[in-house]
């Protein structure tokens, strides 16, 4: 039966350098496919290329390896010799590749373990296998249950939680002196790139005024542009901290610009209302004193930094209890997958004997209409109805077992007592027992039966030899 | 044994003692969900209800043998602690208010013990809808004001946590409460609560002075001093802008006045006063 496979490339095994040469755009990765389905023995395909991995997910054509091939395809398609990439590029086949899936979909196996968007980049690459017609039901199920994994992860365990970078830890501090951000104003004083990333952060969170100030007005007024912000002159500096929430400040200053005697005079005006200022600027800006003045908060990119570590610490503890999950769900799957190739047996099996039942049936029913009959006549045709469906039902496997090569024969026989949960008599006098037990029929024992009795032969013929029952 | 005998002796009911288990249960749940297991959340707060509904249950069953919460300071701490444990309740549909829970749990759990099990001492006299009115206000107005006191803690806890940087403080597992909105909520309880405790106090003084008693006991002067610091409180708020952490300071002074008093009365129907 064909099986799932993984080969690519990650952050794990090779740096960026590496991972750039191998990277797919956007608009390769629908015919990519459609070649590596073409042309190789792979059935299903699903190609995902991030700045942190290069992957493809798919199933082999049937009793065919298709790592190799992919391996060689992935390296050729870049314009690499195949062993050049060979010693970064890794495969997983069958169990191991479900785990990978999960992993990944988890974000467990993530630069930054946990983060959202490796889900939604899966999915947009699941989605283009989809319409370039390279994903199929197993490779589907797989994705569609990697989703559900990832968000049972994300719900039941911290991998998630806890911002992971400087810009989004500002703006859970914000939230923890605020709740909601909504309606609040942001102050960014100085125009450094990683005041932008923030003030993006706070926007994002519901933020809605963003005033920018600078002692160069330029800037102030470029990077206003850029954030959707409003410019205000420097000099109103003071004004612009009374009404703010927020500061956000990252100025190239040597002296501190946010000191104690204009926070004595600010904190008073505004009246003590709760103000937090992010202090991304190396040296300070604000000077550490001001937090003594009541609703005054204040954060300098150590403790940004401090609480990233503590956060990613958490992850990494979260990681064990996540994988436990990965690891359960990997296991269910692969018994789906395993059932999913007794489905056409069990169908057969129940067509088999509904067309035998229905064709015995209404030959019967034909009969019955021909003529009137008497209820002892009706009712024997119904005995004769079900014997006959027994004898043909059985006609095949009896023959079968009873033909089955001497190394077969016991192990099939107790298959067969599972399968129906026999437990065979030793004596040889297996049809004497059954025709004793009441209500059972049995052909060629009970008297007058005039059909040649096919059951009662199959059974005469087995039962004597003792020593083929291989099961007592 | 005479009809006031007979209410005091009225013992503690079986739904008492399922309240005590299962106040002790829950505080004990919540300090385990805040070593981490926030996965046991649920559960505590199950115990919280449990508790809740079994005090409600003993306070029921006393009403039903004529022992009314508003028939003495003893029965009204009782209420009190029920009134307490509703507010967290609710409070906590809202926020993850672990702490919060920790804290109020036993203080719930030490109100209706003492209001229990505490020595009747001697049956009140007079008991006057009039009195009963200032019991019954006086009860709700303390209670309100107890969960402003409750939020002003966590507030200066979280406060404090947050001035010194202190991320990973006990405060902050499980996402505490907002800073500014245990400020709000806390500001208006009081102002919920301050226009009660005004009519209980002043119902309160006009039984005394029916009585003919003199306004010189210790508690009388204290529940003024309750009273003022309130007042203090919504007057430099309104006027100044006082908020955060000297709001939540003056809110703890004023609980404490209130608590004061309630334990002088205790103190003194013990004694037999």
């Amino acid at each position: 039966m064909s099986e799932l496979f993984v080969v690519g490339i990650s952050w794990r095994t090779a740096p960026v350098a590496v991972r750039e040469k191998l990277a797919f755009r956007d608009e390769e990765l629908a015919p990519t496919l459609q070649a590596m389905t073409g042309e190789l023995p792979v059935a299903e395909a699903l190609l995902v290329s991030t700045c942190n991995r290069v992957e493809v997910y798919g199933v082999g054509k049937p009793s065919a390896d298709p790592t190799g091939p992919v391996r060689a395809f992935l390296a050729t398609q870049r314009g690499l010799a195949p062993a050049d990439v060979a010693d970064v590029l890794y495969d997983h086949r069958g169990n191991a590749a479900v785990r990978h899936v999960f992993s990944v979909a988890s974000a467990l196996d993530s630069l930054v373990l946990g983060e959202a968007q490796i889900l939604g980049q899966l999915k947009a690459a699941y989605s283009v296998a989809a319409s370039a017609g390279t994903s199929g039901p197993l490779l589907g199920r797989c994705l569609e249950r990697a989703f559900g994994v990832a968000k049972r992860v994300r719900s039941e365990t911290a991998i998630a939680r806890g911002a992971a970078n400087v810009s989004t830890v500002a703006v859970d501090l914000a939230k923890r002196v605020f709740g909601n951000l909504e309606g609040k104003s942001v102050l960014v004083v100085g125009a450094g790139k990683m005041s932008t990333l923030a003030a993006r952060h706070l926007y994002a969170s519901g933020a809605k005024h963003i005033i920018v100030t600078n002692r160069s007005p330029d800037k102030a007024e470029a990077l206003a542009a850029e954030i959707d912000g409003i410019a205000k002159p420097w000099a109103d500096l003071e004004g612009l901290l009374v009404d703010a929430d927020v500061v956000i400040s990252s100025t190239g200053a040597r002296e501190p610009i946010l000191t104690r005697p204009l926070f004595k005079r600010v904190t008073k005006a505004r009246r003590w209302r709760q103000l937090v200022v992010i202090d991304i600027a190396v040296p300070r800006d604000a000077d550490p004193a001001i937090s003594d003045f009541d609703g005054v908060y204040v954060f300098d990119i150590d403790d940004l930094e401090k609480v990233v570590a503590a956060n990613l610490a958490e992850r990494a503890r979260a990681a064990e209890h996540a994988a436990r999950i990965v690891d359960h769900e990997a296991g269910q799957f692969e018994h789906w997958m395993r059932t999913q190739g007794i489905v056409p047996t069990i169908r057969a099996l129940r067509e088999r004997f509904a067309r035998v039942a229905d064709a015995e049936l209404q030959k019967t029913l034909d009969t019955l209409a021909r003529r009137d009959h008497t209820p002892a006549q009706q009712r024997e045709a119904i005995q004769r109805l079900v014997q006959l469906v027994v004898n043909k039902l059985l006609h095949q496997p009896t023959i079968a077992l009873r033909e089955s090569p001497p190394d077969e024969a016991g192990m099939r026989a107790e298959i067969l007592c599972q399968l129906f949960d026999l437990s065979p008599v030793e004596s040889g006098d297996a049809v004497t027992a059954a025709a004793s037990q009441p209500g059972i029929s049995v052909p060629g024992v009970s008297a007058g039966d005039d059909e040649p009795p096919a059951l009662g032969r199959d059974l005469a013929a087995e039962s004597p030899p003792s020593e083929r029952k291989a099961v007592p | 044994m005479t009809e006031t005998e007979r209410l005091l002796s009225v013992a503690p009911s079986p739904a008492f003692w399922i309240a005590v288990i299962a106040y002790v249960a829950a505080a004990a749940a919540l300090l385990f969900v805040l070593g981490g297991h926030a996965r046991f959340r649920p559960v505590a707060l199950a115990l919280v209800g449990v508790a809740f509904v079994a005090h409600g249950a003993d306070i029921g069953w006393r009403g039903v043998q004529h022992v009314h919460p508003a028939q003495s300071v003893r029965e009204a701490l009782g209420f009190l602690s029920f009134i307490i444990t509703g507010g967290y309740l609710l409070a906590s549909t809202r926020w993850r208010l672990i702490l919060g829970g920790a804290a109020v749990m036993p203080v719930s759990l030490m109100l209706l013990v003492v209001a229990r099990l505490s020595p009747a001492g001697a049956a009140p006299e007079d008991l006057t809808a009039l009195g009963r009115i200032h019991i019954s206000l006086a009860t709700i107005g303390v209670g309100v004001f107890a969960l402003a006191a409750a939020l002003s803690v966590i507030y200066l806890a979280e406060e404090r946590a947050l001035k010194r940087k202190k991320f990973d403080a006990i405060a902050f597992k499980d996402r505490g409460a907002p800073l500014a909105a245990l400020d709000r909520l806390s500001h208006r309880l009081i102002w919920i609560g301050f226009p009660i405790f005004t009519v209980a106090l002043v119902l309160g003084a006009v039984w005394v002075s029916r009585r003919g008693e003199s306004l010189d006991r210790p508690e009388y002067p204290l529940a003024a001093v309750t009273w003022i610091f309130y007042a203090i409180l919504l007057v430099v708020r309104q006027a100044y802008g006082w908020r955060g952490r000297r709001a939540a300071r003056l809110t703890l002074a004023g609980f404490a006045a209130a608590l004061l008093v309630l334990v002088i009365y205790l103190v003194r129907r013990m004694a037999g006063g």
